[in-house]
């Protein structure tokens, strides 16, 4: 009978204290922790936070990215799910605000706070990455064409002259674009408006007033059409994936320009490395109307704390830890992500396409506005961009489905 | 030979004791079975209709909006060419029936190396839809190998998956490469209940293999062209998510959007779990249209 009651005791104190151990474990949903050249900078974390917190885990639970806002919404419809995850700034983060943790207090020191924070200016996740869109050429491609390979255009003219003694050499496309999931035109948005948006214009844009009969939204449409008439894009765009056929495709020497990003893909360490440094130009999309082409970039991907997590205070020092500017450094220089907490020392990330990209940020900074439109109004968009690159719709009918959109989800 | 009365069972009067214990035997038995079936299938879909008449975004709970979600769907252009999408694929059901049926005959017929086709028409059906999608991609996309054999004999390249005019039928081929070999099994199986006597006879006298076919295997084989039909119905509906997933994303503007990827667009990446629940009760309706032919079918047949 002893023996029993000690049995029956030991277990339930050996519950106690497992249960007690699993309220301790964090639960970390991403998309990254599974790229070997990001382990150094979770390795790190995981390492500090546990030391800062003895008897607690974390677990990093990578997630397939396609599929990652479909398991995350279920996971918060439920009310269960992840203690810390990782989104991406933007319409992503704060259509979900309602379920997110207001971070607002521990958020100084980053750039691109503004994607992660709704209008009151109350902040939802803290950033790791800033995020840009930026042309990338390829320069050897320019002078075999007979360009100045250190000329990038910085009108439209230019870029048109460009693009026509490319096509004319006859070895490869223009551009290498790959819109199957609608990202070519996605990106699109943000290359054409950021040069002429005024404060107002994104005001109204996020608020889904700006109507796409604007002759600056319009423009959009216009310039995407043009582009294709006039023969810039490779065939079949509308069946090669952005990511990553179009990249490949560029760092082949297929094609070239791209439009590729500052974060930790695609990006201009990445095609130095296929290309060859020195051979990987930057410049921001000109826009016929505007003087000045802006570089558009933000808040990129940043740590957030959902409010159903049973762990909340662990949670955030979890996250502070995994934004601060320790971490933050080992990320950068692992994956040559431009770092979005401003004491990160950034003098490790050398390259000329790099300080190129530095410097439009600086001399030309826009914001992005496809991360600001309302998700369903870019959903179709996307399919729009698709027909127009097929011919099956025209500018008129796409920005009247557009106009159509836009009113249906104000 | 003994009477009706020696072999049949006592039988017992309703409402007895043993009668009571029966039914709480019987009610034993089925209730694993209804719990499943009321957690797992009636409890969604009524939680899924009331969803339906929310705005709900998947983290509050949502205003009621009573129908507007289905009014929305009427009249919205993604949906209605889902559901003209959805049309077009159905038109394509007499492949779906004819092409299976006809190999199956062959190889019932005897043609050489029947056991190997059956076996390697079967294959594809054992592999995911993103598997197959992630071949046929490579075969289909612009630069793939389908367009570099075209090149080879001097046609055009054609973007197959990127273009509207051929994006939903390169789909339709994918999906009916890789589910065609279970249709040939179950033609296979009705075929082997055709009387071997009466064919033979026909042979016999002096009916070719056409007036065979038709006058004789195919009228035999009805059950089993009805039973298909309405099984590929089901199954073109409710299992191309993963290849439309992979190979188009929907796209080209909306050719290749069917609304079960419209609800996972809508529930996914929209966030908007109402709309996504109105469009499955009205796919959810479409199909129970179906599954009623299907049992009317089956209760027609039984007597075959």
């Amino acid at each position: 009978m002893i023996n029993l009651k000690t049995t029956l005791l030991s277990s339930a104190a050996l519950l106690t204290f497992a249960t007690g151990l699993s309220a301790q474990e964090l639960t970390v949903w991403d998309w990254k922790s599974g790229d070997p050249a990001t382990f150094g900078y979770f390795d790190a974390a995981k390492e500090a936070f546990e030391a800062a917190n003895p008897g607690a885990t974390v677990n990093f639970v990578v997630q397939p990215h396609d599929q990652y806002y479909t398991l995350l919404g279920t996971a918060l419809t439920s009310g269960e799910g992840p203690d810390v995850v990782l989104v991406h700034g933007g319409a992503k983060t704060q259509s979900r605000a309602e379920a997110l943790v207001n971070l607002t207090d521990k958020a100084e020191n980053f750039s691109g706070v503004e994607a992660f924070s709704d209008e009151a200016g109350n902040v939802f996740a803290l950033p790791i990455t800033i995020q840009g869109f930026a042309v990338y050429y390829n320069k050897d491609l320019y002078e075999a064409a007979g360009l100045d390979r250190d000329a990038a255009p910085s009108s439209y003219e230019e870029l048109a002259a460009a693009c026509e003694a490319i096509i004319a050499k006859g070895d490869v496309p223009c551009f290498a674009l790959g819109n199957k999931q609608g990202f070519g035109g996605e990106f699109f948005v943000s290359q054409i408006a950021t040069s002429t948006f005024s404060d107002e214009d994104y005001a109204a844009w996020v608020a889904g007033e700006l109507s796409w009969t604007d002759p600056k939204v319009r423009q959009i449409v216009e310039l995407w059409v043009d582009g294709n008439e006039r023969g810039w894009f490779n065939e079949g765009a509308n069946s090669i994936a952005k990511f990553m056929d179009e990249y490949e495709m560029f760092m082949r020497s297929e094609a070239a320009h791209t439009v590729g990003l500052l974060s930790d893909v695609a990006h201009w360490k990445q095609f130095e490395e296929f290309l060859g440094e020195g051979n990987v130009g930057v410049f921001a999309y000109p826009n016929p109307d505007a003087e000045v082409a802006r570089l558009p970039f933000g808040g990129g991907i940043g740590w957030a704390v959902p409010k159903a997590g049973e762990n909340q205070e662990l949670a955030m020092s979890l996250v502070e830890i995994l934004a601060d500017a320790e971490r933050q450094a080992i990320f950068a220089v692992e994956t040559g992500a431009l770092p979005a907490n401003t004491e990160v020392d950034t003098s490790k990330l050398s390259s000329e396409a790099l300080a190129r990209a530095l410097e439009l940020m600086a001399s030309a900074p826009g914001a992005s506005p496809h991360a600001l439109l309302n998700p369903a109004v870019l959903e179709e968009w996307k399919r729009q961009s698709q027909s127009l690159l097929n011919g099956d719709t025209t500018v008129d009918a796409a920005v009247e489905a557009m106009e159509a959109a836009r009113k249906a989800n104000m | 030979m003994s009477s009706p009365e020696k072999t049949t069972p006592p039988r017992k009067r309703r409402g007895g004791d043993g009668s009571k214990a029966e039914i709480r035997m019987a009610f034993l038995f089925l209730l694993p079975a209804l719990l499943l079936v009321l957690v797992f299938r009636v409890f969604p879909l009524a939680w899924g209709f009331v969803l339906s008449l929310t705005n709900t975004d998947g983290i509050g709970k949502g205003d009621w909006v009573g129908f507007a979600n289905y009014t929305r769907a009427v009249n919205d252009p993604t949906f209605q060419d889902s559901i003209v999408n959805t049309l077009l694929l159905l038109a394509t059901l007499p492949i779906w029936v004819m092409l299976p049926m006809l190999l199956a005959i062959l190889i019932h017929q005897g043609v050489p190396g029947g056991k190997l086709f059956r076996a390697v028409y079967f294959f594809p059906a054992v592999l995911s839809s993103v598997i197959i999608g992630s071949i046929f991609n490579i075969v289909l996309r612009y630069d793939g190998s389908l367009n570099n054999a075209l090149a080879a004999v001097g046609i055009d390249a054609v973007d197959w998956l990127g273009g509207s005019a051929t994006a939903l039928g390169s789909l339709i081929a994918v999906q009916l490469w890789s589910t065609f070999g279970m249709g040939v099994l179950i033609f296979l199986s009705g075929l082997s209940t055709v009387p071997d006597d009466i064919i033979e006879a026909a042979r016999i006298d002096g009916a070719r293999f056409w007036q065979r076919l038709f006058l004789i295997i195919v009228p035999s084989l009805r059950p089993i062209i009805e039973f298909v039909a309405v099984v590929t119905t089901i199954g073109v509906l409710t299992s191309m998510f993963g290849l439309i997933y992979v190979l188009t994303g929907g796209g080209p503007g909306t050719s290749t959007t069917l609304p079960e990827f419209l609800i996972w667009l809508e529930q996914g990446q929209l966030n908007r779990p109402g709309y996504a629940s109105a469009i499955s009760m009205i796919l959810f309706v479409m199909m129970g249209g179906i599954a009623y032919l299907q049992i009317r079918i089956m209760t027609r047949n039984a007597s075959l």
